[in-house]
């Protein structure tokens, strides 16, 4: 084989594996407009009925997004606070432990979302009376964790603390320092782990079906009951607006962060 | 404030919420399980040979989908590393899209297109190569066509992190000393890139074999991995001493592929989201 070979064989690789990455969800985009129960190439016609359906409250899609939003943001706010200054903690200041914290800190990315699930599930039947809404969050909470200390922390072994120093010897108070110096310039780190951490919450499937209750359901967890009882055409829809989502976010993070942090 | 007492504020949040909330329950419910049943759980399941079959099909799946995944991304990944297009920043962003898009609909996608009335079966029969309808979903081989889809994004990325920091002079190096381009990436860029196939392995191994969501929709009911196992046993089964068993072995398995393997990769798994349902 020549070098020529060896690069057309490359790209010919490249160009099937892009394909069948989004063969399904052009696929689904398709099948989000036939006006048949079955998807059918060529579709027979061209029907928004599945779009309604989607946003009936029978189908309880909007209340899932609903409940999706509230413990993804929920649990990406707070896990910015306690991963951030845990971050800082761990590259900031020279100790003989800071490995094991760091490792500790991220830990919950070793153990299956599953096992972390149905050890909460035990808790929460020891201890009872604790509503939906936290029982998905504590959850949510621990596994996310990880995302946002370790992208902090790969962004801050590149920033100059003597940034620090300078501000406080021209006079800004500690407090001064971290909101003018040091968040800022560590910013895309914190969005990167943040917007990843958020997708994982929002896409959780494994931990979520084991600790939701009736009346806290994330849509993940909808969707997924809805394949089992009707597979029809309105999961198109809803898949449609969430991969419409997926690119406006993807433009997003181009934009601000650039998508070759991804590659580092 | 003197350095020591930021850098203990600094630390307490995270450690008092992970300790509380994640170590402690951990630790308490193995303990537990041990005190109560002593070790005849885990006996049980590794005796059983139900269980072991479910054990034995996560891991031939896990294999399986990570050599795929890494015979189809390496050449992917080395293209590119290797171009600088224009068509480099589509590949980022095709690679990178799906990767956003929730494992359900990205099986929802494979269950449209596999199913009994799928595409796939509507074209072959359609151009006369099937009478009936084939069965392509509900198989373990649509199992791990949805796995390398889902993961695959995940290989690539960890080949290529690895593959662009090879310096291209020195594969030009052993082309002019006489190396045709197969000895040439034997004895050159396949050991230059092991860090990053070491890496791109253990992420796509370990998140199959943690995998719920892809088992679930396109295996069928029949088809059971270690995660759908212990979601069965507690909500159809209510047998929470199997539950026990079951999750503890696949968390040590995760362990000791970690630890035997993992050690390079700690970085990579959080930068790209490793550890995510599959």
């Amino acid at each position: 084989m020549r070098n020529g070979q060896v690069n057309l064989f490359c790209k010919t690789m490249a160009v099937l594996v892009m394909a069948f990455l989004l063969a399904p969800l052009v696929v689904i985009i398709l099948a989000s407009f036939t006006p048949t129960q079955v998807v059918t190439f060529p579709p027979k016609g061209f029907s928004l009925d599945w779009y309604v359906n989607a946003f009936k409250p029978s189908n309880h899609f909007v209340s899932g997004l609903i409940d999706s939003l509230k413990v993804g943001i929920t649990a990406t706010l707070v896990d910015i606070v306690l991963g951030v200054t845990g971050a800082i903690c761990v590259t900031r200041f020279d100790f003989p432990a800071k490995r094991a914290l760091l490792g500790f800190f991220t830990s919950p990315m070793y153990v299956p979302s599953v096992t972390f699930a149905f050890v909460l599930l035990q808790i929460y039947s020891q201890i009872g009376g604790i509503s939906g809404f936290f029982r998905v969050l504590i959850g949510h909470l621990v596994i996310i964790m990880p995302y946002i200390v370790r992208n902090t922390v790969s962004i801050l072994h590149t920033f100059d603390w003597t940034l620090e120093d300078a501000a406080a010897s021209l006079g800004a108070s500690p407090i001064k320092v971290a909101t003018k110096v040091t968040l800022p310039l560590i910013r895309p780190g914190i969005v990167a782990g943040a917007v990843l951490a958020f997708l994982y919450s929002f896409d959780e499937v494994a931990l979520t079906s084991l600790l939701s209750t009736p009346r806290f359901v994330t849509l993940p967890i909808r969707l997924m009951n809805y394949i089992e009882l009707t597979f029809d055409p309105t999961l198109a829809a809803v898949s449609t607006l969430l991969i419409v989502a997926s690119l406006a976010i993807i433009i997003l993070m181009d934009k601000t962060i650039g998508l070759d942090m991804f590659l580092k | 404030m003197n350095r020591r007492r930021e850098a203990v504020l600094l630390a307490l949040p995270a450690t008092i919420a992970l300790t509380v909330l994640f170590l402690v329950p951990m630790v308490l419910i193995l303990a537990q399980a041990i005190v109560q049943e002593g070790l005849s759980d885990f006996a049980e399941f590794l005796t059983d040979s139900f269980y072991l079959d479910v054990l034995a099909t996560t891991l031939r799946v896990s294999l399986v989908s990570t050599i795929l995944s890494l015979l189809i991304g390496y050449p992917v990944a080395y293209y590119m590393a290797r171009t600088s297009s224009g068509f480099r920043k589509v590949m980022i962003v095709v690679i990178l899209f799906p990767f956003l898009v929730s494992a359900v609909v990205r099986s929802y996608g494979w269950m449209v297109i596999l199913g009994t009335n799928g595409l796939l079966n509507q074209l072959l029969m359609a151009m006369g190569l099937l009478s009936e309808p084939a069965k392509f979903i509900n198989t373990e081989g649509a199992v791990v066509l949805g796995m390398i889809h889902l993961l695959i994004p995940y290989m690539i990325l960890s080949l290529v992190a690895i593959l662009q920091g090879i310096d291209p002079n020195v594969e030009s190096a052993a082309d002019s000393l006489g190396a045709n381009p197969f000895q040439r990436f034997l004895h050159v860029t396949l050991p230059l890139s092991l860090p990053g196939i070491v890496n791109g392995c253990v992420l796509v191994f370990t998140m199959s074999m943690t995998s719920y969501v892809t088992p679930k929709l396109l295996g069928g009911s029949k088809f059971r991995m270690m995660a759908t196992m212990v979601v069965q046993e507690v909500n159809v089964n209510f047998d929470y001493n199997a539950a026990t068993a079951i999750s503890y072995i696949l968390l040590a398995a995760i362990l000791v592929v970690q630890v035997l393997l993992g050690i390079s990769t700690q970085r990579g798994m959080a930068r790209l989201g490793g550890g995510r349902d599959a």
